[in-house]
């Protein structure tokens, strides 16, 4: 049969009425659980997996993706309407969505991410169906030397664009390079900057320091502002719905961040979150109106977010064609197939097709289901916002503290007879470090970009050089490498090139980016 | 960074100045306990030590750019703090945090839950605790029965069967 | 007098820890991994073979183990309804870390499941042997990249053990730490690295569809129905398996641990246990009494001594 016809049949199955109930239940069990902050799809599937025991595989699976869909998509909700990022891979979406729900634009922001997410996850999937074994292979190409590449990128498209003040939002990177040191050394087992605290051996959590960066910090500012204590949140201004003005700014970047986010979540060493980094960076550099960036501009949300859908799905393809978790998720996802005696690998398709085939259709059906759940629950989510601040920072600080102690729950620190958790303490510091920040008008996200790119780029280039004994050619060794930066040296350049042919907005571009 | 023209109307900022010192000291911290390291003599070129080191240099320059930027007074205007309302919040969360190992998972946010109300302006605490604590023990119940979830538990929870 | 209530309330919140349940079993890792699932996987068979009526899983994740470990022995000294699953990892980690709290703070109860790790290169290596991959590795240690899991785990002992065995100096061993979830799959698969060796599950799907090469396993005997041989078939005197067990808490009496003992070795040979593991793809390794302690003794030596040679610990 062709891949037509196996998906069709795939369809069938999922379509049958009990399947799309199991379908419902996981896309609101899975946004339920997805919203609380610290709490991201991996740990919502962890939790939920063993609900999912008890049916028979088709319907689990179907529950399963719906739980892991609807885990992405309630992180995004919370980052949009509280600024308070649910996992790593929304906090791009915190940047923008959270702008424009402060103007009374929630609704067109949920609205954006809502479609996004599910153009992307439709495009992806039909991908992952598709182009898997031809994707995996260009996936598989990438060494540490290319990584290197790839994270150099990644470093130079996302430091030009984040804050108004280079030297804030390099500083603010660089917090985030330091903190992404602390803990055990993967090449050395050796442990760096722990101080003898046992629970810094695994260095800093990046859900921990999201969470506390932005929940925790943002309430504290808030809390210190007199201005800020006074100001009327409008909950909708306008129309919750899309106007056309909306849409002719969303679909570019959902395109575009399909076309970003897919291939970066099916390499082994990529994960959700930078894709999102280089979509924003993308849709911040192509956009007619690049000043409204920083102010809630639609295209920061709509890219991202189909950036992060979509390398969910690209997550599958090295998960289903070579049994390779390349997420926290995809490894929980791994542990759901166990269950029913699927072994992913490149055997899967040829031994399992119905059920990988019935995975992909329920992949489908979860992602329809939660646009048709979310789209009417818009203008009711909205309304959160409208919630009296007391109740509302509390509720929060009560949900991160509850996302935290689900996530790293253990009794590890102790004053004097009393038992506490560490994590939380953490959580507590870099609280403060937030408010600090804000305080001062360093941006956030470059922290925790830095936590999480600095480990990332110091390990692959490590490797790099470790398997070539200590040869520094390697690095520009592959074709792959090379591209990656000329692309780097071309992000640079070209706006360089721009601001010197328009000299004189260039000294007064120069002393604005100052303040 | 510094190529702008320098503010002469503003005067040097002196938070601005102790963030440099901070970074100054961060960075000095980073070198001495990178120096401390023993590394193992696996062959490699880029040891675990380079990185700490990079990140260290790089937060001196950065200290260095920081205290210009401050002496000539380019960091953004503030408002004045309102420290009531935050250390309520800090309260609120340094309390949860010691209660919640033998009190359990309700008690300690109950009180998270009202401090934090109070600091926005909203009381008294013998009315908010209780609302936190209903609140608490039902998302409790919800995640440790439900979800199977380890929250903490207290002599309360603990009746729960 | 409120100082009084309130330290009664602590000490007794404090002393009795959870005593609705007869076992509660701590998962030194994160919801998901492989001793958590073999913690989830006990409870199961635990209640539903009754031999226990309520039994909860708490997790305590990080460094190895090696902080559930310290937590372990702190909270529940001397209680004899607490479990706690550990493996070989954790032995690793309590010398690498430098751990305070090691494996003799506890009381080892029994070995239940393991793997053994397998040497894998490309399919399209020139490597086809055991004897290839030690020609080559005698002739320019270096050339010879390993990708495993991280530095002083199993992998890396085992690729330490292995060149020590042959006749290299562990020190020059290239060991190319990957974190867990595959990277270390996608580079051997890529031909980024010569050999890669890592739990035989990692490997397994990619060995049967050609993928890759098995070389050797490194374990005592041959999987049932196996083409890959052992180390010790292809001349190497080693074996290093990578098991998961189960450890009481610390300052129990001798009766109580043969209770627990017993609990265990029902659990082991139930039936509910018997499809877990089979489900799961667990090797059955249990090892229970003094024979396991005599074995961990052993591991732990070996451990110690291979790690001071790599330079992991001092």
């Amino acid at each position: 049969m062709d891949t037509f016809g196996l998906l069709a049949n795939g369809l069938v199955a999922a379509l049958q009425w009990q399947n799309l109930l199991y379908a419902l239940l996981g896309v609101t069990l899975g946004t339920a659980v997805g919203v609380l902050p610290g709490i991201g799809p991996a740990l919502t599937v962890a939790l939920l997996l063993p609900v999912t025991y008890r049916l028979d595989p088709t319907g689990s699976l179907i529950m399963f993706a719906g739980i892991y869909y609807g885990g992405m998509y309630g992180g995004s909700t919370t980052s949009i309407l509280l600024n308070t990022p649910g996992e790593s891979a929304s906090i791009v979406t915190a940047l923008e969505g959270n702008k424009m729900a402060r103007k009374g634009r929630g609704g067109p922001a949920l609205a954006t991410a809502a479609i996004g997410s599910f153009v992307a996850g439709l495009i992806a999937t039909i991908a992952l169906a598709f182009l898997a074994p031809w994707v995996v292979k260009v996936a598989l190409s990438f060494g540490p030397a290319d990584y290197f590449a790839l994270m150099v990128l990644a470093f130079i498209t996302v430091s030009a664009a984040f804050g108004d003040s280079p030297l804030r939002g390099v500083t603010a990177l660089f917090i985030g390079l330091g903190l992404g040191v602390i803990g055990i050394d993967l090449q050395t087992g050796q442990a760096r900057l722990v101080f003898g605290i046992p629970d810094l051996l695994d260095g800093i959590e990046v859900t921990t320091l999201a969470v506390a960066l932005f929940a925790i910090g943002e309430t504290l500012s808030i809390a210190s502002s007199r201005t800020q204590m006074k100001e009327e949140v409008l909950a909708v201004k306008g129309s919750v719905w899309m106007t056309l003005e909306d849409w002719k700014r969303s679909w570019g970047p959902w395109l575009r961040g399909t076309l970003i986010g897919f291939p970066i979540g099916a390499m082994p060493a990529g994960g959700a979150e930078i894709g999102t980094f280089f979509s924003y960076a993308a849709e911040r550099r192509l956009a007619k109106h690049p000043e409204e960036f920083g102010h809630g501009a639609i295209e920061g949300v709509a890219g991202p977010e189909a950036a992060n859908n979509a390398s969910a799905a690209g997550t599958l393809v090295p998960l289903l064609t070579l049994g390779l978790p390349t997420s926290a998720t995809a490894a929980i996802m791994l542990a759901g197939f166990q269950q029913f005696g699927l072994q992913p690998g490149p055997l899967l398709f040829a031994n399992n097709a119905p059920l990988v085939w019935s995975l992909i259709a329920s992949l489908l059906v979860a992602n329809f289901m939660l646009l048709v759940l979310n789209l009417p629950l818009i203008g009711l989510w909205v309304k959160l916002l409208t919630v009296p601040r007391p109740w509302l920072y509390a509720g929060i600080l009560t949900f991160a503290t509850l996302g935290t102690l689900g996530a790293n729950g253990a009794m590890s620190g102790r004053l004097g007879p009393i038992p506490f958790s560490f994590e939380l303490l953490i959580l507590l510091a870099f609280g403060i470090l937030g408010y600090g920040l804000r305080r001062f008008g360093y941006p956030i996200a470059p922290v925790v970009i830095g936590l999480i790119l600095g480990p990332l780029a110091e390990q692959q280039l490590r490797r790099a050089l470790a398997i070539s004994q200590g040869d520094p050619m390697v690095l520009v060794h592959t074709p792959i490498a090379i591209t990656l930066y000329i692309v780097a040296a071309a992000a640079v350049l070209i706006p360089l090139y721009f601001r010197l042919r328009g000299k004189g907005a260039v000294l007064s571009q120069m002393a604005s980016d100052e303040d | 960074m510094s190529l702008g023209e320098p503010n002469l109307s503003r005067r040097p900022d002196g938070a601005a100045l102790f963030i440099a010192l901070v970074l100054a000291v961060i960075a000095a911290v980073i070198i001495w306990q990178t120096s401390m390291m023993r590394v193992p003599p696996i062959q490699a070129k880029v040891g675990p030590q380079v990185f700490p080191y990079v990140i260290a240099g790089g937060l001196v320059l950065l200290s260095i750019g920081t205290a210009l930027s401050a002496w000539r007074g380019q960091f953004p205007a503030r408002e004045k703090d309102n420290y009531g309302p935050m250390l309520w919040i800090i309260g609120g969360l340094v309390a949860q945090m010691l209660l919640l190992g033998w009190a359990g998972f309700s008690i300690g946010t109950a009180i998270l839950f009202a401090f934090t109300a109070k600091a926005f302006g909203r009381g008294p605490l013998w009315q908010t605790i209780p609302i936190g604590f209903v609140l608490a023990f039902v998302i409790w119940f919800i995640f440790s029965r439900g979800l199977q979830l380890a929250l903490p538990m207290g002599p309360l929870e603990r009746l729960i069967p | 007098m409120n100082k009084l209530l309130l330290a009664a309330l602590i000490s007794s919140a404090i002393a009795v820890p959870a005593f609705a349940a007869d076992y509660t079993i701590m998962a030194p890792a994160a919801p998901g991994g492989g001793w958590d699932q073999t913690a989830r996987s006990m409870q199961e068979a635990l209640q539903a073979e009754g031999i226990s009526g309520n039994v909860q899983v708490t997790n305590v994740p990080g460094a190895g183990g090696t902080i559930g470990l310290a937590q372990f022995v702190n909270q529940f000294n001397a209680n004899p309804n607490a479990l706690i699953v550990g493996g070989y990892v954790m032995v690793g980690a309590v010398l690498t870390n430098a751990s305070p709290v090691s494996l003799a703070n506890v009381t080892p109860i029994a070995r239940l499941t393991g793997e053994s790790d397998v040497i894998v290169v490309p399919a399209a290596s020139e490597l086809k042997t055991v004897d290839d991959l030690i020609a080559k590795l005698k002739a320019d240690p270096g050339s010879v990249s390993w990708a495993g899991g991280s530095a002083g785990g199993v992998d890396h002992i085992a690729a330490g053990l292995f060149a020590k065995t042959v006749g290299v100096d562990p020190t020059t061993v290239n060991y190319i730490a990957f974190s867990g979830g595959g990277e270390a799959l996608a580079a051997v698969l890529g031909g980024q690295v010569t050999v890669g060796i890592s739990g035989l599950g990692e490997f397994d799907a990619q060995i049967k569809s050609g993928d890759l090469r098995a070389l050797a396993t490194t374990g005592s005997a041959r999987l049932e129905g196996s083409e890959i041989p052992t180390l010790g078939e292809a001349g190497v005197d080693l074996v290093v398996e990578n098991w998961r067990m189960v450890a009481a808490a610390p300052g129990i009496t001798d009766e109580q641990k043969t209770a627990i003992g017993a609990d265990i070795e029902k659990l082991v040979s139930s039936a509910t246990w018997k499809q877990t593991l089979a489900t799961k793809g667990w090797q059955d390794m249990y090892l229970g009494g003094t024979d396991f302690d005599a074995q961990l003794a052993a591991d732990t030596e070996a451990t110690s001594a291979i790690l001071k040679e790599i330079g992991l610990v001092q």
